[in-house]
C-alpha cells in the first residue's frame, strides 16, 4: 500500500540502547518514521539523529530479534500493529565471521588455545605476536606464529611426549604450556623461542599423575600456577605448575607401575621428566567430568560441567563441593559469562544452558541456545562482549550467539545464534550426517586473531572475530 | 391526585357514619351496614370523575335542586342524605343534610390527617445550624407510600381485579379487599325492597344490577338523553340537525325562451329505417330457427348408461417396501454447466473441448461437455437416452443387490490411549557419532559399563575400541585374517576392564590397555586367578582348556583363549562378571556342547544341557536373569527358563515365532512388579513383549520392521524405560517400555522414535545395539562398516 504513492505507513519507535556513547538525548520520545525503512536506513537515521562524523553501522533489535527485513515486513511477521510504538534496541553491527586461514595438521585436532599480543590477556606477551597452540590427536603439541608456520612441535613418547592423543593444552605464560591427554596425564612443558622468529623448542617440564581415566580438558591460572582438570574418573584435579609445589605423585599410577610389559612401556625413555601429584581431587561427579574452569574473577572457585548432567561449583582451597545444578542433559563443555554471572554449558542434548551458579538463582537453566545439530563440545567467550559467545559442535559448526537476542520459548527463554561459521573443508556439502569428517573439537577466540576452531578435520581455522558481537556497554566511559 | 382525594374523604364520611350513627339519627340497626355498600357503589362510579370536593360543596351550598343531579358530587350528597332520611321533601333533607355531612367530613378529615391543609401552606422543611453555624435545611422524610399505586385502592375496595363478577355466585362474598377480608355481598331480600319501595327512585336508576360490580345500575344524564333519543327514532348523535335548510344547487325556474331557435331536426321524428333493418335480420333469424333460445345445460346429461366407471385405486393401501428394496441414490443437484444455457465461464473453450474428446470415455472428467443453446426449445433430443435407460434396466436386472449396513465406528477410538512422545524424552533421536574403520561389516559392539568406550567387532576379524564422545579408535586387535569376529562384549562391573570376543570357533579374553594400570592390574588378575586351577582341582576330564594366547596377541591385551569347536553366535555374561554363556547355533554343532557356561574365575568351561530342546531346533542365543539365578535359553521357536540352583526348568514362552533371533530380560521388572518382562525379536519381522506371569504366549506383538530383526535390547540402567530393536531394514527402532508397580495394569509400550542411518549393504541393515549403561543413548553395528552413537 505505500509502494502505491499514498502516505507511506508510519511507526512509532521508541529507540534505546545500553551503549552510552551511542545514546540518544533523553527528551527525545519516541519518533515516526516509515514503515517501509530498513537497517541501513535507520542506522542512517540514528547516525544524523546522534549527529556522529563518522556513521556508525548500527543493528537494530525488536523484540529480542534483529531487524533483518524492512520494519513493514518484520510488522507483518510477527503481527503487530503499525499503531503500537516498538521498542528499539541498537546496538553497533556485526560483521560476519570471514574465513582467514586454516592450518592443517596431520591428525584431528582436539583442541586449540592463542597466546595472544593484546594487552589485556592477563598472561601478557613478551614478543607482540600471536601464537596458535594445538592439540592433536597423534599426541603432539603444535605452536604456530598466524602465517601458518609451526614454531614448535613437543617431543615423541619416547621424549617425554605424550602417549596417546592429548585433548586439550593451555597456554600458562608465554613460556609454559600445559596440555592434557588421554594418557591420564596433565604435563607441563617449557616452550622457549629460539632467537630466530620460526622456530622455537618445547621441552617437558613436569608430569602430574593422579588420573585413572582420561583426562578431558584442563583450564589454567597463570598467576596462582593452578591448573584444573577434568577427567573421565569422574573426578576434578587441582594441580600446581611447581615441582616444588607438588606432591608425589601416587606411585601405583605410574606407568613403571604396571607389572606386564607392554608396548607402550617398552620404549626407553630417553629424559627423565619430574612426575608430581595433584593438590587434590574433587570428586563427587558420577559420571566423567568433560571440562573444569576457574572462575575468572576468583580464582579460588571453580567450576566443573559432567556427564552426569550438574555443573558443580568448588572451592578449590578447602576442596569442598559448594553447589550443584542439575540440567537435563550430560554437559560436554563449559565456560563463563563473568559480567553476566552465567555458566554456559554445552550438552549432548545438542543446545547450550546458560545457567546462573549463585545461590539466590531459582531456575536452573536461565536461558537455552539452541541451533546446534549435535552435541556442543567447546564454548568460548568473546574477549570484546560480555554477551558473545561460541560453540564448537561435532555437528561440524562453530556459532556466534548474542545472549541478547532471545525470545521466549515453551521451556523459558531460548537464544539463537547469530552467525554460524561451516568448516572451510565442509563448504558446499550441506549438513553433514553427524557431522562426520569435521566435528569440531576446541574452540577459541582471541581479540585479536578472532575465532579459531580445531576440528576432526585436521585442521584449524580462524574466522575474523573482532565486532562480531557489539561491544559491551561503556559504563566506565 | 384529586380523584384519590376524593374518594378518600368519601369513605371517611362513611366510616365516620358507622362509627357515630348517632350524628345522623340513625333508627334503624341494619342502616349502617345500607350505608356503606351505598357509598361503596358510588365510590366506585365516582372514580372516573375528577370533579373535587371543593366544587360539590360549592354546588351544594349553593342549594341547587338535587333532582337536577348537574355532577356527581350532586349525586354524592344525594346518596348521603337518603343515608339519615326515611321518607319526606327530598330539597329539605338535602338541605338539611349537606351541612351535617360536611361537618362530618372535616372531622373526619382531621381524624386522619389534622395537620394536612396547614402543611401546604408551611415550608418543607426545617432549618438549623450545623457545625459550621451556617443554615441547614432539613428536609422531612418523604413517604414512599404517597404515590404507590396500591394506595389509591381504598381498603375496602374489591381487589379481584377484571373478572366477571358471577365467578363469586356462589360464595357469600363478592371479593377481598386490600386487606385480604372478604367482601359481602350486598344484602337482599325483604328489607332491601321495602325500603326501596319506601323511596322515590332517583333518576337514572333502571333497576339493573352492573355485571361488573354486582351494584345496582344507574344512568347518567347523558346516558338518559342518548336512550331517549334512540326511543324516539331519531339520529342519537350529538349536533345533527334533520332539518337543515336545502341549498339549491340547480335552479327549479323553468326557462321561458329556448336557447336556440333552430327547428327540430327530422330524425327526431321519423323511425331508423337502420334499426328496423337490424331488428328484421335478428326476427328473421329466429324465424328460420337459426338463432335458439336459451336452454340451461341439463345436469348429468353426458353420462352414458352403457359406460361402468370402476376407481381402481379406492380402496388401495400402501405396502411395506420389499426388503430387497434399494432406493435410487440421491443425485447432486445440477450445476451451471449442466444448464442448457450456461454462462459463458463455464462453456470448454477450444482446448478443453478437444482435450475432452479425445479423451476416451471412461477417462472423461464428466459424461457431457457443457453447450450452449439459445433457448430450451432449440436443445436437441439426448442421444444417448435410449442406450441409458436399456443400461439402467440391465444394471437393476443383474445386479445383486445387497444392504450392507455401514458400521459407524470413529477409527481413532479404536486405538489405545497412547501419551505422545514428546512428552517420553529422553530418548535417542539424532545420530551424534559415526565410528568409520572397521572393513565389512561390524557384526557387534558394546559400550563398556563406565560408558567411555565402545568395541565393536566384525567382519575383517579385528577387535576395535572406540572413544565414545570423539569416536575416535583407540585400541585394535586383528584375531583372525579369514574368520569374522561375531561377538564382542565387555564384562559387567567397573572393577575390571575386560572384553570378550567369540572369533570364529574360539573365544577370547582381552584387557585392552587403555584403562589405567590399577584397573588393567585387577583386571589381569581376575583373568589370570583360574590358571592351574583345572589341572590343580579337577579329577574328571574337563571338555576343553584355557589357555594362553601367543605373545603377539598377548601384547597387544589378548590374554586368555578358550576353544570351543564350534562358532560361537552369542555370548551373554552373568551380572556379576563371573560367568558368561555362549551359544554355537549352527546346527552341525552336538547339542551336547551348543550351551556352554565359562566360569571366569575357574577357567572352567561347563555344558550344562546334554540334550537338544525339544522343538524349534538349535539354540540360538541364551542370557542370564539380571538378578535371579536363572538362565534363559533361546531356540527358533520358544524361549525356555532353567532355574540354575535347583536345576530345573522354569518356563516355558511360545512367543509365536518362527526363528528367534534375539531375546533381553528386563533389567529391573522382576524388582517393580514381580514379574518378569522379556522382549524377542525374530527373523520374520516380529517384536514381541512376554510378560512371564501373564501367558506363555506375548503380551504384544509389535510389527514395525519391513525386515528380519536382529537384535533387541533393554537400556540396562532401569532409570529409563526404553527398548530398542535393530533391522535387516536398516532402522533402529527405540521404544517406550514401562513395567509399572500396579499388579493390575500391564506394560505400557510406546513407540518412540525410528532412526534411521545405517546403509543396507547385502540385504543387512543393522546387525546389533548396545545402551549406554547410563544415558539414553544407543550405539548400533551396521552392515555398512559403521557403528553410530544416536543420542
Amino acid at each position: 500500500m505505500a509502494e502505491t504513492g499514498g502516505p507511506q505507513t508510519q511507526v512509532r519507535l521508541q529507540l534505546t540502547t545500553r551503549d552510552r556513547k551511542l545514546a540518544l538525548p533523553e527528551s527525545l520520545g519516541p519518533i515516526l518514521v516509515p514503515s517501509s525503512l530498513r537497517r541501513y536506513a535507520l542506522s542512517t537515521l540514528v547516525n544524523n539523529l546522534l549527529g556522529t562524523e563518522k556513521p556508525i553501522p548500527l543493528e537494530f533489535l525488536i523484540n529480542g530479534s534483529y531487524l533483518r527485513t524492512s520494519v513493514d515486513d518484520y510488522l507483518t511477521a510477527y503481527g503487530f500493529s503499525a499503531e503500537t510504538t516498538l521498542a528499539v534496541e541498537y546496538v553497533r553491527a556485526l560483521v560476519p565471521p570471514t574465513h582467514v586461514a586454516s592450518f592443517e595438521h596431520d591428525d584431528w585436532v582436539s583442541s586449540v588455545d592463542v597466546l595472544s599480543s593484546s594487552p589485556s590477556n592477563a598472561r601478557g606477551d613478551d614478543n607482540g605476536h600471536e601464537r596458535i597452540l594445538s592439540s592433536c590427536f597423534d599426541g603432539y603439541l603444535r605452536i604456530w606464529n598466524s602465517s601458518s608456520q609451526v614454531l614448535a612441535t613437543s617431543p615423541s613418547p619416547s621424549d617425554g611426549g605424550h602417549t596417546s592423543s592429548v585433548t586439550s593444552s593451555k597456554f600458562l605464560s608465554p613460556t609454559k604450556l600445559v596440555s592434557s591427554g588421554l594418557d591420564r596425564t596433565v604435563r607441563v612443558w617449557k616452550y622457549r623461542a629460539d632467537g630466530a622468529e620460526a622456530s622455537g623448542k618445547v621441552a617437558p617440564q613436569l608430569e602430574l599423575y593422579g588420573h585413572r581415566g582420561s583426562v578431558n580438558s584442563i583450564a589454567v591460572h597463570g598467576h596462582s600456577n593452578r591448573i584444573l582438570s577434568a577427567s573421565a574418573d569422574h573426578s576434578v584435579g587441582v594441580w600446581s605448575t611447581s615441582k616444588s609445589h607438588a606432591p608425589e605423585a601416587p606411585g601405583n599410577l605410574l606407568p613403571s607401575a604396571s607389572a606386564r610389559g607392554s608396548k607402550r612401556r617398552k620404549l626407553d625413555q630417553s629424559v627423565t621428566v619430574p612426575q608430581r601429584g595433584p593438590l587434590s581431587l574433587l570428586e563427587a561427579h558420577t559420571e566423567a567430568v568433560s571440562e573444569a574452569i576457574f572462575d575468572s574473577k576468583e580464582p579460588t572457585v571453580g567450576y566443573s560441567a559432567s556427564w552426569d548432567h550438574t555443573v558443580r561449583t568448588w572451592d578449590l582451597v578447602t576442596s569442598a563441593l559448594v553447589d550443584t545444578r542439575t540440567t537435563s542433559n550430560a554437559l560436554l563443555s563449559l565456560t563463563q559469562l563473568p559480567e553476566l554471572h552465567l555458566l554456559a554449558a554445552g550438552s549432548s542434548g545438542k543446545d547450550v544452558k546458560l545457567i546462573d551458579p549463585r545461590d539466590a538463582a531459582t531456575t536452573v537453566s536461565a536461558m537455552t541456545l539452541r541451533g546446534h545439530y549435535n552435541a556442543v563440545v567447546s564454548l568460548a567467550k568473546d574477549p570484546e562482549s560480555e554477551y558473545g559467545l561460541i560453540s564448537g559442535s561435532h555437528d561440524g559448526t562453530c556459532r556466534v550467539w548474542d545472549v541478547r537476542s532471545k525470545r521466549g520459548g515453551k521451556d523459558g527463554m531460548v537464544g539463537e545464534s547469530i552467525y554460524t561459521i561451516e568448516r572451510e573443508s565442509a563448504k558446499g556439502k550441506g549438513r553433514i550426517m553427524a557431522g562426520e569428517g569435521v566435528k569440531v573439537f576446541g574452540v577459541c577466540w582471541d581479540k585479536a586473531l578472532g575465532i579459531v576452531s580445531a576440528s576432526e578435520d585436521k585442521r584449524v581455522q580462524i574466522n575474523r572475530g573482532s565486532g562480531i558481537v557489539s561491544q559491551r556497554s561503556q559504563t566506565a566511559a | 391526585m384529586a380523584s384519590s382525594e376524593v374518594k378518600k374523604k368519601r369513605k371517611a364520611v362513611t366510616r365516620d357514619v358507622d362509627s357515630g350513627p348517632a350524628i345522623v339519627s340513625g333508627d334503624e340497626p341494619g342502616f349502617a351496614q345500607l350505608d356503606g355498600t351505598l357509598a361503596g357503589s358510588d365510590d366506585s362510579e365516582i372514580g372516573d370523575n375528577d370533579d373535587s370536593i371543593f366544587d360539590v360543596g360549592s354546588t351544594d351550598e349553593s342549594s341547587e335542586p338535587v333532582e337536577d343531579l348537574s355532577d356527581d358530587g350532586g349525586r354524592d350528597s344525594v346518596g348521603s342524605s337518603d343515608d339519615g332520611l326515611s321518607k319526606g321533601s327530598i330539597d329539605q333533607k338535602a338541605k338539611i343534610a349537606q351541612p351535617v355531612d360536611i361537618e362530618v367530613e372535616t372531622t373526619a378529615l382531621s381524624g386522619e390527617d389534622p395537620d394536612d391543609e396547614e402543611e401546604d401552606d408551611r415550608p418543607n422543611f426545617r432549618v438549623q445550624k450545623d457545625a459550621n453555624g451556617n443554615d441547614r435545611y432539613i428536609y422531612d422524610e418523604i413517604d414512599p407510600d404517597d404515590n404507590s399505586e396500591l394506595d389509591e385502592l381504598g381498603p375496602e375496595e374489591n381487589t379481584i381485579g377484571n373478572i366477571p363478577l358471577s365467578y363469586y355466585d356462589h360464595f357469600p362474598h363478592i371479593g377481598y379487599n386490600i386487606n385480604g377480608k372478604k367482601i359481602m355481598r350486598p344484602a337482599k331480600g325483604a328489607a332491601l325492597d321495602a325500603l326501596l319501595d319506601s323511596m322515590e327512585i332517583p333518576k337514572g336508576w333502571t333497576g339493573l344490577t352492573d355485571p361488573s360490580t354486582g351494584k345496582p345500575l344507574e344512568l347518567n344524564e347523558e346516558e338518559l338523553n342518548l336512550l331517549k333519543k334512540v326511543q324516539m327514532n331519531e339520529i342519537p348523535e350529538d349536533g345533527y340537525d334533520p332539518y337543515e335548510p336545502t341549498v339549491e344547487y340547480f335552479t327549479s325556474k323553468t326557462e321561458i325562451m329556448p336557447l336556440s331557435a333552430a327547428p327540430e331536426p327530422k330524425r327526431r321524428f321519423i323511425p331508423s329505417k337502420h334499426e328496423a333493418k337490424r331488428v328484421m335480420k335478428i326476427v328473421r333469424a329466429i324465424r328460420e330457427g337459426r338463432i335458439l333460445p336459451y336452454k340451461s345445460p341439463e345436469e348429468g346429461g353426458e353420462d352414458d348408461a352403457d359406460v361402468q366407471n370402476y376407481d381402481i385405486w379406492a380402496n388401495e393401501k400402501a405396502r411395506p417396501e420389499h426388503i430387497m428394496h434399494v432406493p435410487a441414490p440421491k443425485l447432486p443437484p445440477p450445476g451451471f454447466d449442466e444448464s442448457y444455457h450456461p454462462p459463458p465461464e463455464y462453456l470448454p473453450d477450444k482446448g478443453e473441448k478437444k482435450a475432452w474428446e479425445d479423451a476416451d470415455i471412461e477417462d472423461r472428467e464428466k459424461e457431457y461437455l457443457p453447450t450452449d443453446h439459445a433457448s430450451l426449445r432449440k436443445v436437441p433430443g439426448y442421444d444417448n437416452f435410449v442406450k441409458e435407460k436399456f443400461e439402467r434396466c440391465l444394471d437393476l436386472y443383474l445386479a445383486p443387490r445387497v444392504r450392507r449396513s455401514k458400521l459407524n465406528i470413529d477409527p481413532e477410538s479404536l486405538l489405545p490411549k497412547l501419551p505422545s512422545p514428546e512428552e517420553l524424552r529422553p530418548f535417542p533421536t539424532t545420530c551424534g557419532i559415526i565410528y568409520r574403520g572397521h572393513k565389512g561389516r561390524v557384526r557387534s559392539l558394546s559400550v563398556d559399563p563406565s560408558g567411555l568406550w565402545l568395541a565393536s567387532g566384525g567382519d575383517d576379524g579385528t577387535v576395535r575400541v572406540w572413544q565414545l564422545d570423539t569416536g575416535r579408535q583407540i585400541w585394535s586387535v586383528s584375531l583372525s585374517s579369514d574368520e569374522a569376529v561375531n561377538v564382542v562384549r565387555w564384562r559387567p562391573g567397573k572393577d575390571a576392564f575386560i572384553l570378550a570376543v567369540a572369533v570364529g570357533d574360539h573365544v577370547y579374553l582381552c584387557v585392552p590397555p587403555i584403562c589405567d594400570p590399577d584397573l588393567e592390574g585387577a583386571s589381569l588378575e581376575v583373568l589370570d586367578a583360574g590358571w592351574g586351577y583345572s589341572s590343580s582341582t579337577s579329577t574328571t576330564k574337563l571338555p576343553l582348556t584355557w589357555t594362553r594366547p601367543s605373545n603377539k596377541l598377548s601384547d597387544n591385551g589378548v590374554h586368555a583363549l578358550i576353544s570351543l569347536g564350534h562358532t560361537a553366535k552369542t555370548v551373554s555374561f552373568h551380572r556379576r562378571g563371573d560367568y558368561f554363556v555362549t551359544v554355537c547355533p549352527a546346527p552341525s554343532t552336538p547339542s551336547s556342547s551348543a550351551i556352554a557356561i565359562h566360569t571366569l574365575s575357574k577357567h572352567l568351561t561347563q555344558y550344562p544341557f546334554r540334550r537338544r530342546l525339544k522343538g524349534g531346533g538349535p539354540p540360538q542365543t541364551a542370557h542370564f536373569h539380571p538378578s535371579k539365578p536363572i538362565l534363559f535359553v533361546a531356540n527358533q521357536r520358544s524361549i525356555r527358563a532353567y532355574d540354575l540352583s535347583r536345576q530345573s526348568l522354569l518356563k516355558i514362552l511360545q512367543p509365536g515365532a518362527r526363528w528367534i533371533s534375539s531375546f533381553d530380560i528386563h533389567p529391573t521388572s522382576s524388582a517393580i512388579s514381580g514379574s518378569d518382562n522379556l522382549i524377542a525379536g525374530s527373523y520374520d519381522r516380529r517384536l514381541l513383549w512376554h510378560d512371564l506371569d501373564l501367558s506363555p504366549r506375548p503380551y504384544k506383538t509389535l510389527r514395525y520392521h519391513q525386515k528380519a530383526i536382529r537384535a533387541v535390547k533393554f537400556h540396562p540402567s532401569g532409570q529409563y524405560p526404553l527398548f530398542a530393536d535393530a533391522s535387516d531394514d536398516g532402522t533402529v527402532q527405540v521404544f517406550h517400555g514401562e513395567v509399572v508397580a500396579d499388579m493390575m495394569s500391564n506394560a505400557r509400550i510406546v513407540p518412540l522414535k525410528v532412526l534411521k542411518g545405517h546403509k543396507v549393504v547385502g540385504d543387512l541393515g543393522v546387525l546389533d545395539i548396545d545402551w549406554h549403561p547410563v544415558e539414553p543413548w544407543i550405539v548400533s553395528a551396521g552392515g555398512d562398516g559403521t557403528c553410530r552413537l544416536w543420542r
